[in-house]
């Protein structure tokens, strides 16, 4: 069967909420049902038929051909199936996974894979700020799933992380791991201003010494710790990056000691990543 | 006198409340920015409401700021009456906005009657990139600094948290010793900040060092807004739809969304295509840019550049009498006019704006 695509016509005038163009969502709709699905958030809002040419069946593969900063909650709850955007996206694009696959071909907006628990959500361009973070009230980031960005992340990029793996691939903004309680994140490149402040527990793992490290994370040596290796294996396995990450014996940050402490940033030796 | 333009040509406040209300009718999507006085931004927000629009303070990202501590973390807070008579020991936090000085003055020369009656000893907790404080306000308050070289003041206060636990850090404070020691002196110690000069991941750490020194005394913080009137509207916004400004109204219901209903983005990036910009305070002017129409209720004698529609009104306290957030009784007054003159009040024109609106919807204001 030919999955479902939604053709763009043509920029839209407001911003979209596609929330509702998910597998779950969409399955036993008809054709025209989902043509006048209303998606815009104007006091004239667009439909679906307004905005994209629909073809194909299969709700569980979904495709949108062309993509716009206004396209936002892509994904919105998605569970299963998968879902891919040829283009960008505005923000809080896989707001809630718990299963499935979103890719987007594009950049992502701000509070990218917000509170997502399962899946696999991956953004070939950039991403803006607050990356798998609560929107404003709740109390828990990302709770699972992997998270990759091959392009920047912004500022705060795993707020309130709880547990599963971020990665960005050319770098973060400032405070990255802001507020962490447990989890991964994943940072190739430069890192902003102070990453794991007021982090509590988890894991920031650098392919460099962080720059500008909070002044409450105090250097730990070098730990020879069968961690790395574990975890530069399930890294390439996953196609997240195609060399070790962090080698045999990286070097480490403890923090935040103005919270408990019980954080680390482990970070590979740039010595060492010459050697290699 | 006229109140009351089209484009640059002075008309009747009957015609132009008729063109004004012709815009609004058409627009696709309207965008409010306030700063006036409790009764006006109440009539805005109800008008948007009618018009399924969103609204946002005229310093909107400050404001932001400073709900975000609200929002996404929450806090210990007291009343200045309260620190006056309880606190003596008063920690400043970066800069506090020079119109809160008198009220820290006025602490400076007195002495707590209540809790310890010690004299009121005084800290002042700042980073690199701080001002210092204007050195009239210290000098009576004989103010003890507490930073660290070099360290911003989100890294101060990190250093500051971890050391009162008695943890390691990299760097070290100045003072830090006399500061611990006051600590354990004071009865209640007040941490007074304003969200004008700490990032909210600061605003957080401080927070969260209170809730630390609650787990073995008392202790408490005292925000003062970075502005009385927009930390009023986040308030009048709170009571009118249950969120503060930033706040978008789809199928009638609101919805809070800092990024979304953030109205300078929205104008910047086009996504609105009608402005109505209320704002009574003296000097400040509609921002230049955007392709949206214009409609300016400003308080002044001549037609707002670029605006289709100005209207002249008056500000509460000045021209009419009304109500206003005050920090220093930290909640609303009344305001009574100084020099009541003939401007209308920002309610009354768009009440006049919301009646000649097409269709009959309630204005719940």
């Amino acid at each position: 069967m030919k999955a479902l695509t939604f053709t763009l016509i043509d920029q839209p005038d407001e911003r979209l909420d596609l929330s509702g163009l998910t597998p779950v969502a969409l399955a036993g709709l008809s054709e025209v049902q989902v043509s006048r699905l209303r998606i815009g958030t104007s006091r004239n809002p667009a439909s679906v038929g307004d905005v994209f040419k629909v073809a194909g069946k299969d709700v569980n593969n979904i495709v949108f051909e062309g993509g716009s900063a206004r396209f936002d909650k892509v994904g919105t709850g998605l569970n299963s199936g998968s879902m891919r955007i040829i283009g960008d996206v505005g923000d809080q694009a896989g707001r809630r996974i718990s299963g499935g696959s979103l890719y987007i071909e594009g950049s992502a907006g701000d509070h990218t894979g917000s509170c997502m628990a399962g899946g696999r959500l991956e953004i070939k361009g950039n991403a803006g700020n607050y990356l798998g973070g609560p929107l404003a009230g709740e109390m828990t980031g990302m709770e699972g799933g992997i998270l990759i960005v091959r392009g920047k992340a912004g500022d705060y990029t795993g707020d309130r992380l709880r547990r599963g793996v971020i990665a960005a691939l050319k770098g973060c903004g400032d405070y990255a791991g802001y507020r962490m309680i447990a989890g991964t994140i994943v940072v190739c490149g430069r890192t902003g201003a102070m990453p794991g402040y007021l982090m509590k527990r988890g894991s920031l793992l650098f392919d460099r010494r962080p720059e500008n490290p909070s002044p409450t994370f105090m250097p730990c040596g070098e730990p020879d710790i069968a961690f790395s290796s574990l975890f530069d294996r399930f890294l390439m396995d996953e196609n997240i990056v195609n060399k070790p990450l962090l080698g045999p014996k990286p070097g480490k940050y403890g923090g935040d000691n103005a919270v408990s402490g019980k954080g680390e940033i482990l970070f590979r030796q740039r010595d060492r990543l010459r050697s290699d | 006198m006229s109140v009351a333009w089209i484009g640059s040509q002075p008309v009747s406040l009957t015609d132009a409340i008729q063109n004004a209300v012709k815009l609004l009718a058409s627009s696709r999507c309207p965008v409010f920015s306030l700063d006036t006085d409790v009764h006006g931004t109440r009539s805005a927000i109800a008008l948007a409401t009618i018009l399924g629009g969103a609204y946002d303070h005229t310093m909107g990202r400050l404001l932001a700021n400073e709900i975000a501590l609200i929002t996404d973390h929450g806090g210990m807070f007291t009343t200045p009456g309260e620190v006056r008579r309880r606190s003596s020991l008063i920690v400043l936090v970066g800069e506090v906005p020079v119109f809160h000085h008198e009220l820290l003055q006025t602490w400076a020369n007195s002495k707590p009657d209540l809790g310890d009656k010690h004299s009121r000893h005084w800290f002042h907790v700042a980073g690199a990139e701080t001002n210092s404080l204007d050195s009239k306000l210290l000098r009576p308050m004989k103010a003890v600094p507490v930073g660290g070289e070099n360290l911003s003041l989100n890294a101060t206060l990190a250093v500051l948290r971890a050391q009162l636990q008695n943890r390691q850090t990299v760097s070290t404070l100045s003072n830090i010793d006399r500061f611990k020691s006051a600590l354990t002196a004071a009865q209640f110690p007040v941490f007074v900040f304003s969200g004008g000069s700490v990032e909210t991941a600061g605003l957080v750490m401080l927070q969260d060092l209170i809730a630390d020194l609650n787990k073995k005394g008392r202790a408490s913080s005292l925000f003062l807004p970075a502005d009385d009137d927009a930390w009023g509207s986040a308030l009048t916004s709170l009571w009118m739809t249950g969120f503060p400004p930033r706040t978008g109204f789809i199928n009638s219901l609101p919805s809070y969304d800092p990024v979304r209903w953030d109205v300078q983005r929205m104008l910047r990036e086009k996504e609105a295509d009608l402005h109505v910009w209320v704002s009574t305070r003296e000097g400040e002017t509609s921002p230049k840019g955007g392709k949206a129409r214009l409609i300016s209720l400003s308080r002044t004698d001549a037609p707002t550049a670029g605006a289709m529609i100005t209207i002249a009104v008056g500000k509460a306290g000045i021209d009419h009498d009304g109500v206003a957030y005050s920090s220093r009784i930290g909640t609303f007054g009344f305001v009574q006019a100084m020099a009541p003159s003939h401007l209308p009040s920002v309610s009354n024109i768009i009440r006049q704006l919301a009646d000649a609106l097409p269709g009959k919807k309630e204005f719940a204001c």
